[in-house]
């Protein structure tokens, strides 16, 4: 769906990106991660060709974006900034129908529109008549999310969207990012400095390192196999092996049932860092599995969990 | 004295306001009295006035005060400017009638003007009013019709003959067909040189906008211009302008000369043009990025950003910069009577010249009137063009 072949970007002196090139699939969330002044937005920005890169190719649906109109390529992508950055002179309603307008469409077509959109990003019908300023922050990034998905548009370009909100706003908007790739299909390119955040939501992880890409993956790959102490270090050198078990499933370990099964059982598509939490809770070293069913189909033992090995 | 202080005085500007008042009654005269227009003139005391207009200044003092106890914001704002409203018409009244007293038996040449304690009773009586309409948060079109109610009743007694004796109005009647004639004159040079200024500002702002090493160079031109003192400047222009025109006939037909409206226009233009460039500059600058980014992010082509975006964001600025320059320019164009302009400077210069001080003020007072009715005009579409956001 994205592809970048060897994209470059100098700002003077300074080398923002340097010969990245990346694979986006349709339907994937793909999160680019890394310190600040990696040269993520450079990407990002690049991708919605407000930046046009030094060298390399950038080509959306097969079409390299360098021959499309710029102006009309931003207005079928979506775009959601860290600031926000919503229109304090308009309603919020007239903020999120604001690219549909740009595209001329007919009065009930985007009434329609933006009565989807309300739905799904759960906005409360009494902010449409507000402005921004009487806004929080959680509520305002709300509405700039769905301003960016105001046009129903494929792809949806965030940068650090959720870095500035408090923890629960950011959570809950988390959660709705979830569920909307998960509905919708789209693809998503996210970027973000905060490991937590892409391990949530990415299906790829792309970590870049001073312009370059350090290593690309699935969030499991990039966890079990960091390429260089960089990605180690920005993956958080201690605690990977327990982010780790976030990401296995307990079917994918498990063993026989023993002649003396434990009496505590645990369904079989809990990660592994559930499955520790219970036997440290019921002061156990093994859990009985079950399936869907509750049908006790094997057991999983603390050796099990140590062991290791890649998840499916 | 109780540890609760003063508990029925709720605002105390408006007691200040009333002591002020009474201070200036004790204190100074309410008119000068002069044998004719050039003698020196006696001060003569509210004290000397009828009875009936002390009884009215007195009660307008009170009412100020008794306003002061009202404990809702709302009715003591109206009650207020009630008194303000009594004060105002109670010196106009007051003073008519001490003139028109003294007129009586006196010979034709003898003048009545106002005197310090009339003009520190009206500005307290507007101090009392804009205090009242601040602190009541009265809505813009209430505070519009206050003032065109002061205007209104002023213009009615004017029209019933009831200032006659007063020397200002004296001086009004003998200048009138000329007062009409600067008052236009003096709305013209500022209209058009403000009018110009605007027309050279934009793309001066757009230079400086887009290109950042021109702006160093711009701001520190149009900065000279405003340290210039205005006299300086209007002479300044004497001698190219006359040259002009001495070369080229055609120019010297149209009126545009070494003296007269033309280098009168050229100098207000040119200290408008500073302030206009510098407050528009700024209020683009201070669109936010942010805004900016996003609007050109979601794919706002260039005109559109300008025309959705920027200039409704920077709409503020650009009018408190067109209030700026348009006071400046009406206090301004007062100087331009000297190089043969008009305007209201004319009876000002005439009047320090036969030191007749009524004449300077029939000059000065339309012009703060003007300056103050500019304000108000350039508030209203501020707060227009702020709305809710
Ligand atoms: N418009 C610009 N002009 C000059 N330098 C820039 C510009 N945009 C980004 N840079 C530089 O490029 C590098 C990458 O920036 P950016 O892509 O914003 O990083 P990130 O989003 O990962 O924090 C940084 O060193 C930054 O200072
Ligand atoms: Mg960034």
């Amino acid at each position: 769906m994205i592809e970048l072949d060897g994209v470059a970007k100098f700002f003077g002196p300074t080398v923002a990106v340097e010969n990245v090139s990346l694979n986006v699939a349709a339907g994937d969330f793909c999160v680019l991660l890394g310190p600040s002044g990696c040269g993520k937005s450079t990407v990002l920005r690049m991708v919605n060709a407000m930046i046009a890169p030094d060298r390399g190719r950038i080509v959306i649906g097969g079409v390299d974006i360098a021959t499309l109109d710029p102006i009309k390529l931003r207005r079928g992508v979506g775009y959601c900034i860290q600031s926000v950055g919503l229109f304090p002179h308009w309603t919020v309603e007239r903020n999120i129908a604001a690219v549909p307008r740009l595209l001329g469409w007919s009065r009930p077509r985007i009434a329609a529109r933006m009565a989807e959109v309300v739905a799904a990003m759960q906005i409360d019908k009494a902010l449409l008549p507000r402005y921004p300023r009487e806004l929080s922050g959680g509520q305002q990034q709300r509405i700039g999310v769905a301003r960016a998905l105001a046009a129903d548009p494929d792809i949806i370009l965030m940068d650090e969207p959720f870095a500035a909100l408090d923890p629960i706003s950011r959570a809950a908007l988390q959660d709705e990012m979830r569920r909307l790739h998960e509905v919708s299909g789209k693809t998503f390119l996210f970027v973000t400095h905060d490991i937590n955040e892409a391990l949530r939501l990415a299906t790829r992880i792309v970590v870049m390192n001073k312009g370059r890409v350090a290593q690309a993956g699935t969030p499991a790959d990039i966890l079990m196999r960091p390429v260089d102490e960089f990605v180690r270090g920005f993956l958080g050198r201690d605690e990977l092996p327990l982010r780790l078990l976030d990401l296995v499933e307990i079917r994918d370990r498990i063993a026989p049932l023993s002649h003396r099964p434990s009496t505590t059982a645990i369904g079989g598509n809990a990660t592994l860092r559930a499955a520790l939490n219970m036997m440290l809770d019921h002061h156990v070293s093994r859990l009985a599995v079950a399936d869907e069913t509750g049908r006790i189909v094997g057991e999983i033992g603390l050796a099990d969990i140590v062991a290791g090995g890649a998840p499916q | 004295m109780s540890a609760r202080g003063t508990p029925f005085i709720l605002d105390r500007v408006l007691l200040t306001l009333a002591c002020a008042g009474v201070a200036a009654v004790a204190l100074g005269g309410f008119v000068n009295h002069a044998a004719n227009r050039l003698a020196d003139g006696v001060a003569l005391p509210l004290w000397r006035a009828p009875p009936g207009d002390q009884a009215l200044i007195a009660g307008a003092l009170a009412a100020m005060v008794a306003a002061s106890c009202l404990s809702r914001e709302k009715p003591r704002a109206l009650a207020a400017i009630g008194a303000a409203f009594a004060l105002f018409f109670g010196c106009l009244v007051a003073s008519a009638h001490f003139a028109d007293r003294l007129a009586e038996g006196a010979k034709p040449a003898a003048r009545t003007s106002l005197g310090a304690a009339f003009w520190i009773l009206i500005a307290l009586a507007a101090l009392c009013a804009l205090n009242a309409a601040q602190r009541g948060r009265l809505p813009f079109a209430l505070r519009v019709a206050i003032g065109a109610g002061f205007a209104a009743g002023f213009a009615a007694l004017a029209q019933a003959g009831v200032f006659a004796q007063l020397a200002l109005a004296r001086e009004f009647a003998v200048h009138r067909a000329e007062f009409m004639v600067q008052l236009w004159r003096h709305m013209a040079l500022v209209g058009a040189s403000v009018a110009i200024a605007l027309a050279i500002s934009i793309p001066l702002t757009v230079l400086a906008l887009h290109r950042a090493h021109w702006r160093g160079l711009l701001f520190a031109t149009l900065g000279v211009v405003q340290t210039i003192p205005s006299i300086a400047l209007f002479g300044v222009l004497i001698a190219p302008l006359a040259a002009l025109a001495g070369r080229f006939p055609l120019l010297g037909a149209w009126g545009v000369g070494g003296t007269g409206a033309a280098p009168a226009i050229i100098a207000l233009t040119l200290y408008s043009l500073g302030p206009l460039v510098r407050i528009f500059v700024t209020g683009f600058n201070e669109v936010s990025a942010d805004v900016k980014d996003a609007a050109r992010g979601i794919g706002f082509d260039g005109r559109r950003l300008f025309f959705a975006v920027e200039f409704p964001l920077a709409l503020p600025a650009l009018i408190s910069g067109l209030r700026v320059v348009a006071i400046q320019a009406i206090g301004l164009a007062t100087v331009a009577a000297l190089i043969g302009a008009g305007g209201l400077g004319v009876f000002v210069f005439q009047g320090i010249g036969q030191y007749a001080l009524d004449l300077v003020l029939l000059g000065a007072i339309p012009i703060i009137l003007m300056a103050l009715a500019a304000d108000l005009v350039f508030s209203a579409g501020l707060s227009a063009a702020r709305g809710k956001r």
